[in-house]
This record gives structure tokens, C-alpha cells and sequence, in this order.
């Protein structure tokens, strides 16, 4: 097997997934009672591929937001990276260490929450726990404190940290397990689905902590979530990932580009017009009287259907007003929900390939390594 | 940002936890003395009952050695009765809510911090029959050892099948990486270390077979030894033989346990996420 890069290359010191696939063997019981007895002796095993082939990487001091439907691998991804899980095949490198390989090494380089599980001490107040995993990770007491009033100016510990875990809400208890991922200053930190049960107010004071701890720490963050202003407020690179496989690895602009093609235009038409087709790669979505919602033709967007693709909103427009008379006219885009609604929603897989170079491209000018490793599924794969 | 220079690992907070957590909810200590003063109060009158149907001494044990080894059992199952489940902090809890995640994302071994806090709530529990110990003493419910070599064993003993409890709670705890949906073969292992270690009556009323079925198995050498030297119903003269098999057994364990440790870490499986 090809090992990774290990010299000074730049991504090596964040985070590198190459080709990572997990295989799941689950015992399935057969129905009824004879077949409960036969699944003793001989258990119906069931193979899931949760991650397949999956590569990206994340520099340096850079937040990237790994996206995609439930049960789409996220957590599974995370789960490799952090070392907790063997990946069936392919490899990963964190913060130069290979996770499941050197445990505990890796540990100390890196910070977890998985938002719906703690890992504070249900008995203890919060700073107890705190004090707890100062002493695990051996950090020394001043630099201890300090970390914690940083972490307390920007979110708010002091005000419930005395209380014992178990008595917290769980959006306090998620930002207690925040600063507790991070007390031991890693400098690589997975989230998985962070925010989970914050309101409004607290998650804008978590996106402020995760920025802060990016641009100014200079840490390296892998985020999953389902909330898109979050993604949208936070998230310059994107990996959408569906299946288990990468869909796309790019900017959010290229994610909106390639999915958010389902716009909609609301027109108010002379009424001798009603009977006319629409413009071609245009269709009409609803029609109340003389007002006709267009949209754009295939379903689930531009991806959709084969042919030609869709026109954008401004031809479609233009098609519109030329085809139509029209007395009153609305344009509403979506925002970043419609889109990755369309982009979990669309059925058939586009080559990976293609995700993979537009992932390339993405990167731009970064690093050698980040770019090779976005284009590795598509020289891997014989397809 | 690279690491800098690291205060070592220290492990006393760590095994403090349970105790610590114990400590901030009085109602939990009140219950504790209760509940202790209770099952002290009741195993005296019952055995000193069940003696008055007899005189002398019943299966080598007599009067006193009988309520001496019932009330050493209530106080010592003290020692591993903390309450980790109310805290959702026993291992399959862990496994269940998949928090056992973090044990393996520390730089501490999930095997060392598991022994930690076991050490830590062993010691907690300790404290608790010390002072005990004294109180039964004190209202003359229990004679000192039997001599002061059977004293000396009862003390080697103790430690001996303290590590060897450990080893036995260890690999239910363990059990449970494969066994996660089977919490009754985790209650039959519990019911038989009650059983089999004299904790709920001296395992020298049961029947031979039983004694002899007892002696392949660990879980008398938790309990059943110790008491046993501490009464004098094992003379000092064999205490060496019964210290060595506690020994066996603690070694043993602690191999196999290792051993699973390895296995378990292998296949973790978080659930959910
Ligand atoms: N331990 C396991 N055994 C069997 N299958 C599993 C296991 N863990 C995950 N899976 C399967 O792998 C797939 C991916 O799961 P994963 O938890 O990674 O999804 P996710 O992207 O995190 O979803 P969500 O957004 O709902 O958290 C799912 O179909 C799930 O059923
Ligand atoms: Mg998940």
C-alpha cells in the first residue's frame, strides 16, 4: 500500500483521508421463531458499506464542513479520523499520525465532541471535569487557567460550570464539552454535529468560539452539522458526501452552482397566454388563475433529468418575458437548505471523478498534497 | 501550537472521580450509612436466630464466627456498591450511549483509566468498612480476628481478593463489548459472584458439590478466603495455600483481562452518531 506523504508536506500537519472505506458486518435475525434458532447456529450476516472510498484533506488552520443526509457516513468518517474506528481499507493521517494505528499519540493531538454524547462526568460540576482532563493530558496549571478564561469570555462557561453535568441543559452541557475537547489546546479538533439543541443565540456564540479557534488558534476543524446557516456562516470549503461516497469537495459557491439551479419564478401572465407551452428547459410548477409559477424543467435541478441542462434563472427570465406577456413578475432563489436539499435528493451518482477534479480545482492553488489527494479516487478507480 | 512541554499525567483526580461525585450528593452517603446499619442490624439477628436453634457449631462455623463472617460480607459488598449507575458512568452504560467513544480519544489507556477509577472507588469503599468496622466493634456485634496470625492472613487476604474482584468485575465489565444487548447474562454473572463468594451466606453451609464446584472458580477467593482467615475457619497454618490460590487467580485473570482488553479495543464500535 502507498503510504502518505510524510515530509513537510503542508496537509500532513492537518488532516488527510485517502481511499478510506468501512465495511459494517452486522447478524441480522431471521423472522419467526425457527428462524431465531437458525440464526444462533448460523447467523445471517449483512454487509453495509458505510464509507466508501472516500479522500480529502484539510490544511492547516482551515474549518471544512463535511455535509451530507443522515446515514450518509459523516460519522463514520469522523470515527476513522479520530481512530476510534479501523478503516476497512484506505488510510488517514492526522496531524501526521496515522489515528488508529497510535492511539494514544493521536490523542494528543486532537480534540473530539460528538454532540450528542458527553464525555464530562454526569456527578461532577463542569470544572471538576475540567480539572479532571487537565490532569489526563498533563497540562500545566497556569496555562490550564488561562485557557479557561479564554474559553469562559467566549462562551459563557462561568455562569453554570459549578453545576453538577447532570443538571445542565444540553445546550450548556455542549458548550462545556467544547472547551473540554479543547483544554488541551489540540491542534487538530472533529465536531460532529456540534451545535445540536442550541438556540439561536448560543450557536452564534459557538460559531464565534470555532472561528476564533481557527483564525486566531490556527486549528484545523472538521465539522459535521445539518444546520446550513451555520455552514453558510462558517464553512469555506465543503465536502457533500452521500452513500458513503464524495459528491462534491469545493466551495459553497460551486455547491450552489451545481445544485442550487432550482429557482423558481413567479409571473403574473395576460390571461390569453395560459394556454402556450413554456419556453423549453422551462416548466410550470403551479397555476392559480392567470398566476403561473415556472421552474426550471427535470426534476431535482440541474443534475436531474438527462438533455440539456436547465437554463439559469436570468436566461430563464429573459425566455419568459420574450415568450410571454407578463403584467407582474418575482424571482425567488433559494437559499442554502433548497440547495443541499437538492444535492441530497438527487438519485443517481455522477462519476466520482468528477466531484474529485471540481474538488481540485476548488483547492486551487493550495497545497500539492491537498489537490493530489482530492484527485486520487478518479486515477485510483479503473472506471 | 506544538506541544510544549508537558506536566506528567497525573492520575489521583482521575481515580477520585466516583468518590468525589458521591461526596457532593449527602443524600447518597446518608442512604449508604443507612442502608448499612440496616443489613448489619438484620444479618446479626439472623444468624444469631438461626443459632439459637442449635448448640454448637454448624458446618465448623460456631455463633460468633457464623454473625462475624455475615457481618464482614455486608460491610465489604460496600466496597464495590458504588453507585456508577446513577452517575451513567458504569461500562455498559458507555457502551450503550456510545460515550465510550472517549475513553479511546485520551492519551490514557482505556485499561489503566478503567484500573484508576477502580482503585479509587475500592479505596472510597474501603474508608467506608474501616468505619465500619470499628462501629461493629465497638457495639461488640463483631470479635476481633481469631488470632493475630489469622489477622495477618485477613489483611494479605483482603488486598488479594480485592485484586482478584477487581479482575472479576473487569471482565463482566468487558463482557459487555460483545454481549452489549445481553444484560442477563450480566446479571447471572453478578447473581453467581454473590453467590459463589459467601456474600450472601458463608459458603460453608452449602453442600459439598457446591464447595467443590466453588473451588474451580474465582469467586470465592474475593470474599469467602479472607472471611474465612479472619474467623479462623481457615487456620493460619493453611492460610499460605489459600493466599497462593488468591494469588493464581489474580494473576490468571489479569492475563485473560489483558488479553480482552486487546480484543475489546479492536472492536469498539461506537453506536449511533
Ligand atoms: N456500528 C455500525 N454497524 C452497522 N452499520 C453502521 C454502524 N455505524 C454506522 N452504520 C451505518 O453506516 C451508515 C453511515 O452512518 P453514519 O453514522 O456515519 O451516518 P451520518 O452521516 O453520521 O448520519 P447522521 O447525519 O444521521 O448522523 C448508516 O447507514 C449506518 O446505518
Ligand atoms: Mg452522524
Amino acid at each position: 500500500m502507498a503510504t502518505l506523504a510524510a515530509g513537510p508536506d503542508t496537509a500532513a500537519e492537518g488532516i488527510v483521508a485517502r481511499n478510506l472505506t468501512r465495511t459494517f458486518h452486522t447478524a441480522v435475525r431471521r423472522p419467526g421463531f425457527a428462524g431465531a434458532l437458525r440464526s444462533l447456529v448460523d447467523p445471517l450476516r449483512v454487509e453495509k458499506t458505510a464509507v466508501r472510498d472516500v479522500s480529502f484533506s484539510v490544511e492547516r488552520g482551515r474549518l471544512l464542513a463535511l455535509l451530507g443526509p443522515n446515514g450518509a457516513g459523516k460519522s463514520t468518517t469522523i470515527k476513522m479520523l479520530t481512530g476510534i474506528l479501523t478503516p476497512t481499507s484506505g488510510e488517514a493521517r492526522v496531524a501526521g499520525v496515522v489515528p488508529y494505528r497510535e492511539r494514544e499519540r493521536n490523542a494528543r493531538n486532537i480534540g473530539a465532541v460528538f454532540g450528542q454524547r458527553t464525555q464530562l462526568w454526569w456527578d461532577l460540576p463542569a470544572r471538576e471535569s475540567f480539572a479532571v482532563l487537565r490532569d489526563v493530558y498533563g497540562v500545566p496549571q497556569a496555562e490550564h487557567r488561562a485557557r479557561l478564561a479564554e474559553f469562559d469570555s467566549l462562551l459563557e462557561l462561568s455562569e453554570f460550570w459549578d453545576t453538577r453535568v447532570r443538571h445542565l441543559s444540553l445546550g450548556q452541557r455542549v458548550r462545556c464539552d467544547l472547551a473540554a475537547a479543547l483544554l488541551h489546546d489540540p491542534p487538530v479538533v472533529f465536531l460532529d454535529e456540534p451545535t445540536i439543541g442550541m438556540d439561536v443565540v448560543v450557536k452564534e456564540q459557538v460559531r464565534g468560539f470555532l472561528r476564533h479557534q481557527v483564525e486566531r488558534r490556527g486549528r484545523t476543524v472538521l465539522l459535521t452539522t445539518h444546520d446550513m446557516t451555520e455552514v453558510a456562516r462558517l464553512a469555506e470549503r465543503v465536502v457533500l458526501i452521500n452513500h458513503g461516497r464524495i459528491v462534491l469537495d469545493g466551495s459553497l459557491e460551486e455547491i450552489r452552482g451545481r445544485f442550487g439551479g432550482t429557482w423558481q419564478v413567479h409571473a403574473t401572465l395576460d390571461p390569453a397566454e395560459l394556454e402556450g407551452a413554456p419556453p423549453p428547459g422551462i416548466r410550470v410548477v403551479r397555476r392559480e388563475g392567470p398566476r403561473v409559477v415556472f421552474g426550471p424543467d427535470g426534476s431535482g435541478g440541474p443534475g436531474g433529468s438527462g438533455g440539456a441542462a436547465p437554463p439559469t434563472v436570468h436566461r430563464a427570465l429573459r425566455a419568459i418575458v420574450e415568450r410571454y406577456r407578463v403584467t407582474d413578475l418575482a424571482l425567488e432563489e433559494n437559499d442554502l437548505e433548497d440547495v443541499m436539499r437538492a444535492a441530497y435528493l438527487r438519485r443517481e451518482e455522477r462519476p466520482v471523478r468528477d466531484a474529485a477534479e471540481d474538488g481540485a480545482v476548488a483547492d486551487g492553488a493550495a497545497a500539492d498534497g491537498a489537490a493530489g489527494d482530492g484527485a486520487a479516487p478518479a486515477a485510483g478507480r479503473s472506471a | 501550537m506544538a506541544a510544549p512541554a508537558r506536566a506528567p499525567h497525573r492520575p489521583w483526580r482521575t481515580a477520585w472521580i466516583t468518590p468525589r461525585g458521591e461526596l457532593l450528593s449527602p443524600p447518597r452517603l446518608t442512604a449508604t450509612a443507612l442502608r448499612l446499619t440496616v443489613q448489619v442490624f438484620l444479618v446479626v439477628f439472623l444468624w444469631r436466630g438461626l443459632y439459637a436453634q442449635t448448640d454448637g457449631a454448624v458446618a465448623g462455623l460456631d455463633r460468633e464466627q457464623a454473625v462475624a463472617y455475615a457481618v464482614l460480607a455486608v460491610l465489604a459488598l460496600r466496597i464495590r456498591e458504588l453507585d456508577r449507575h446513577s452517575g451513567r458512568d458504569t461500562v455498559q452504560q458507555h457502551l450503550h450511549h456510545g460515550t465510550i467513544v472517549y475513553w479511546f480519544l485520551r492519551p490514557v489507556a482505556p485499561r489503566r483509566y478503567h484500573a484508576l477509577r477502580a482503585l479509587g472507588d475500592q479505596l472510597y469503599g474501603f474508608a467506608w468498612v474501616v468505619a465500619g468496622y470499628l462501629l461493629c466493634r465497638s457495639a461488640g456485634v463483631l470479635p476481633p480476628p481469631a488470632s493475630a496470625e489469622a489477622g495477618a492472613a485477613f489483611l494479605a487476604g483482603v488486598v488479594l481478593g480485592q485484586l482478584v474482584l477487581y479482575r472479576v468485575m473487569l471482565l463482566v465489565d468487558l463482557l459487555c463489548f460483545w454481549t452489549l444487548r445481553d444484560g442477563a447474562a450480566l446479571r447471572i454473572v453478578q447473581f453467581a459472584q454473590n453467590l459463589l463468594s459467601g456474600a450472601f451466606a458463608p459458603l460453608w453451609f452449602f453442600p459439598g458439590w457446591f464447595r467443590t464446584m466453588s473451588d474451580f472458580l474465582p469467586f470465592q477467593a474475593t470474599l469467602n478466603t479472607p472471611l474465612s482467615l479472619y474467623i479462623g475457619r481457615i487456620p493460619p497454618s493453611e492460610a499460605p495455600h489459600a493466599l497462593l490460590v488468591q494469588a493464581v487467580w489474580a494473576v490468571g485473570l489479569a492475563v485473560l483481562t489483558r488479553w480482552l482488553w486487546h480484543r475489546a479495543a479492536l472492536r469498539v464500535v461506537s453506536q449511533g452518531g
